[in-house]
């Protein structure tokens, strides 16, 4: 179980989670949902370890992969080297298994500038999961990707049998899910 | 009166035959050598030494505090002053080389802070959370970031090296180089001689840039 425990987080003034505490069970995909700007993103940011709260904790999460909301590709980078250079080299026989995850088979060696916006989304996706981890944490992984294939991909993730947490505005997507946790706006707190 | 103009405005036909006569001396060649030795090993240095201070200011604010008003006091400070400093404390033959790594210095030392300053945020927090080491992220994000940077300030210091350290050869001529022959070629009012000996630096200036342009190219090419 990861526990959220009595967390405050602010901007600034802005005040995102205020005394919030949360359990999430370590298996299956779990799925955050709510408006825009209601939290979820710096909450899984928290998750991840990006943002120190000003004070309670998360416990239970262990090393964790982080898929941010933006691709964050290497511009200067094939699509193969992107995958290679999360990979440890012992694992680096793994890439093309990698690029058939994110049906991206035969686009080995083009740059990002060259990837329409759901291939690089897919990119980014199948560079998170190649860098594994005890969870993968998912900021909106299927933005950009058609229906269909969002749908093929959420099943991959979840023959990875890596507990996956995820943050979507797509119902399809949170219909996929174990669990699904909606939050209704800023601060988040624990009601 | 002809021999007036001569002597201000040499014909092409004159320079042309000067450095004709220049080419067939071994000395010419020598001199073009050991000039073009100089103002490489000094651009080498400045280029290390600017690169080095650019990523120390960077990171560090004692450095910053300590090295960022020195390298911009080297950039305002006039080439003759350094040429005449430096001439206390550094034998003849080194001037030019030292001069041309001053000069080179500030140059890089700025286009590469421009470009650290400038690397993306959002590239470095992904490289934090994908738990790349110091060196992945050097290698995979600032060195990339930086070689528009580095590459404009190194076509500028080259233009730099050569013209500083052809002066400081002129003022401080050591036995073989260009500037001590454009010096002697004045003294004697060569001006056929001093106008050829130009054209030389010229040509290899511009030649040396379309090299360095070339294999600048080339290795960004891929990107």
């Amino acid at each position: 179980m990861i526990r959220v425990d009595n967390v405050c987080l602010s901007y600034g003034e802005k005040k995102v989670l205020d005394h919030f505490s949360l359990e999430i069970p370590k298996e299956g995909i779990t799925g955050f949902s709510g408006p825009s700007g209601c939290g979820k993103t710096s909450l899984l940011r928290l998750l991840a370890g990006l943002e120190k709260p000003g004070s309670g904790g998360v416990t239970g999460l262990g090393q964790a992969a982080f898929l941010f909301q933006e691709n964050r590709l290497l511009p200067w980078r094939t699509v193969e080297q992107q995958i290679f250079d999360v990979l440890p080299a012992a694992r680096r026989h793994e890439a093309e298994r990698w690029l058939a995850f994110a049906e991206l088979e035969g686009e080995g060696s083009a740059y990002p500038s060259a990837l329409s916006g759901g291939m690089a989304r897919r990119l980014a996706l199948a560079r998170c999961a190649a860098l594994g981890g005890e969870v993968l944490l998912l900021d909106e992984p299927f933005a950009g990707v058609d229906k269909e294939r969002a749908m093929r991909l959420m099943e991959r993730l979840r023959q990875l049998g890596t507990p996956v947490i995820l943050v979507s505005h797509e119902t399809d997507v949170l219909e996929k899910c174990d669990r699904v946790y909606t939050f209704d706006g800023i601060p988040l707190r624990t009601v | 009166m002809l021999v007036d103009l001569e002597l201000l405005l040499p014909t092409p036909v004159a320079v042309g035959r000067s450095l004709a006569a220049l080419a067939g001396t071994a000395e010419f060649w020598l001199s073009a050598l050991y000039t073009l030795l100089r103002v490489l090993m000094g651009l080498a240095g400045g280029v290390l030494l600017g690169g080095t201070l650019a990523f120390l200011t960077h990171f560090l604010p004692w450095a910053d505090l300590l090295f960022s008003p020195a390298v911009r006091v080297v950039r305002a400070t006039p080439v003759v002053s350094f040429i005449l400093l430096v001439y206390l404390w550094v034998t003849r033959a080194n001037i030019p080389g030292v001069i041309a790594a001053l000069m080179v210095l500030p140059v890089i030392w700025g286009s590469v802070s421009t470009g650290l300053a400038s690397v993306d945020a959002q590239l470095l927090e992904f490289a934090h959370a994908y738990r790349f080491s110091r060196l992945k992220t050097l290698r995979l994000i600032y060195l990339p970031s930086l070689r528009p940077h580095f590459t404009g300030g190194l076509l500028t210091a080259f233009g730099l090296a050569w013209k500083s350290g052809v002066a400081a050869e002129v003022i401080c001529p050591p036995k073989l180089a260009i500037g001590s022959r454009i010096q002697q070629a004045r003294l004697a009012l060569e001006t056929p001689e001093l106008f050829a000996w130009t054209l030389v630096i010229i040509a290899l200036s511009l030649g040396l840039e379309a090299l360095l342009r070339r294999g600048l190219h080339r290795k960004g090419g891929a990107a």
